[in-house]
């Protein structure tokens, strides 16, 4: 990102002139209070939104002046968890997941194996057959993440994905990242719970009333000079 | 195959989703294409009718006085130039004496009791086909009688008139009303895709945000529309088909020989397809209304 800002009605400064930089394998929190522009943030990089102002590059894709046909492409390579999970309340767990890959045009076959992998992989595979609502906080959490991961996705955005988990939930649900991560997959962490990286430290980078706070410190704040990670 | 197979799934999915929208969109698609089809087996048939009664369409000139055979001849030439005319038949005054014994054979001796033979001579006139309509005759007839041999001139014009007003108000009827019925359509349609992209708001969402493209994610909307339009067309004709079976076995076959035993007709092969390619069209008009407006991506 360079030099991004984003400006809406009402809310001038909702980002104003971040520049950051996040290399391919890292893991990172953005922390910041409700309102700081994390969500904005996270929009921005996965083309939800346009910026106002500046450059942005994901995964090799110049966002901010992507054509809307090629956005698909874009979040191929990407993997969302959304706060508020937005799983398919009538389907299975299998079938939520499943649907993810049926969605990028993914073949029968290729379907039941990577979903019934994702499942393995967020230790779900008996709640395979159970509804979102019969799984509980944490267990929804992970379907959501094995959702996100199923496509293989080079960048991984989760917003706030601890919110509303118990500390145990929570640090599972850290675990599970922290397991993405290392197989290659860079992460990057929104959350207002500056706990967390005090439990489980990482990089971090803190948003405050849209803008990049100690930003001196961190090697995510480069001095802008071309196409990063992100 | 997979990604085809996903498409019908999910136009499946949507048809069960929303049974009765759905249902009720069948049923209003099948009925408008029924109303249209019964206009159509109707206009077809009148339009049979009448040109098979137009090929009996006769004008009949009558010349004064008693004229000779050159005459006659030179008369039947005269007409027979007219460019409404297909062929002209002379009938002389005994001829239509020998004609009207034949019809009457009671009566034969007190025709052959008259002092002289009081029918005229006549022309009796064809016309060809482009010429079988009300204006075709009267211009005809307007032609005849600049001539002053001819003292009058009979036709059938009451009933043609009638006929081709007939004609006229059934085709402005139906295409009115058909334009009435397929807009209507199209509103239903658009109105139950747009339930159905309701309904399938949060996987729409999901899977834009896995990244399906726009078509994939339209194509099964698509699909669904195509699909109730085609259907309803062919449940229309189906209907139709039977509904004329069962008018020509109580109501036409009785009244049959007073319509001179035409021949009610379905319609072809290439009409019923292109009812059927019509359910197609009013399918993806329908869906493209409400993916257009309601699944911009």
């Amino acid at each position: 990102m360079i030099h991004v800002s984003k400006a809406y009605e009402g809310n001038p400064n909702a980002l104003f002139d971040i520049s950051l930089k996040v290399e391919k394998g890292q893991f990172i929190y953005l922390v910041g209070s409700n309102g700081a522009g994390k969500t904005t943030l996270l929009k921005l990089l996965y083309a939800a939104e346009r910026p106002t102002a500046g450059e942005i590059w994901v995964n090799g894709f110049e966002v901010a002046r992507l054509a809307p046909r090629k956005i698909p492409y874009l979040r191929r390579t990407l993997g969302l968890v959304f706060q508020d999970l937005k799983l398919l309340p009538r389907r299975t767990a299998y079938e939520n997941i499943a649907f993810a890959l049926e969605a990028v045009g993914a073949e029968r076959g290729e379907v039941v194996k990577k979903a019934n992998q994702a499942l393995r992989w967020v230790a779900l595979e008996r709640r395979a057959s159970c509804l979102p609502s019969q799984l509980s906080a944490g267990e929804q959490q992970r379907l959501a993440i094995a959702r996100a991961i199923v496509n293989d996705p080079v960048l991984l955005l989760a917003d706030e994905p601890t919110g509303n988990l118990s500390i145990t939930a929570a640090e599972e649900t850290i675990r599970l990242f922290e397991k993405i991560n290392l197989r290659g997959t860079t992460v990057v962490l929104a959350t207002h719970n500056e706990g967390l990286p005090a439990m489980w430290p990482k990089e971090k980078i803190v948003l405050d009333q849209g803008k990049l706070t100690d930003c001196a410190a961190s090697s995510l704040c480069p001095a802008a000079e071309g196409p990063g990670a992100a | 195959m997979g990604m085809k197979g996903y498409f019908f799934r999910q136009a499946r999915q949507n048809l069960i989703q929303n049974p009765w929208p759905n249902a009720i969109t069948l049923g209003t698609i099948t009925l408008s294409f029924l109303i249209l089809g019964l206009f159509l087996v109707l206009f077809l048939n009148t339009k049979g009718l009448l040109e098979e009664w137009g090929g009996r369409i006769r004008v009949t000139a009558y010349l004064g006085g008693s004229p000779g055979q050159e005459q006659l001849t030179r008369l039947r030439e005269k007409v027979r130039g007219f460019e409404e005319v297909r062929e002209v038949k002379v009938r002389s005054k005994e001829e239509a004496l020998k004609v009207l014994e034949e019809k009457m054979p009671e009566r034969k001796e007190l025709l052959r009791g008259l002092p002289r033979n009081p029918l005229p001579a006549s022309l009796e006139i064809r016309l060809k086909g482009e010429y079988q309509s009300s204006e075709g005759v009267q211009s005809l007839v307007r032609k005849l009688r600049e001539n002053p041999e001819i003292e009058d001139v009979q036709y059938g014009s009451d009933w043609l008139e009638r006929f081709s007003a007939f004609m006229a108000l059934l085709k402005g009827l139906g295409l009115g009303l058909g334009a009435l019925l397929l807009l209507s359509t199209i509103i239903v349609i658009s109105n139950t895709i747009r339930l159905n992209i309701f309904a399938r708001r949060e996987e729409i969402e999901i899977m834009r945000s896995v990244g399906a493209t726009g078509l994939f994610i339209r194509a099964p909307f698509y699909l669904e529309g195509l699909l109730q339009g085609l259907l309803g067309a062919v449940l229309a004709l189906a209907l139709l088909f039977a509904l004329f079976q069962l008018f020509l076995n109580k109501v036409y076959e009785p009244l049959k020989s007073l319509l001179g035993n035409y021949p009610a007709q379905f319609l072809s092969l290439e009409q019923m397809a292109a009812v059927a390619l019509g359910g197609l069209v009013l399918g993806l008009f329908g869906t493209q209304a409400s993916v257009g407006r309601y699944l911009r991506l």
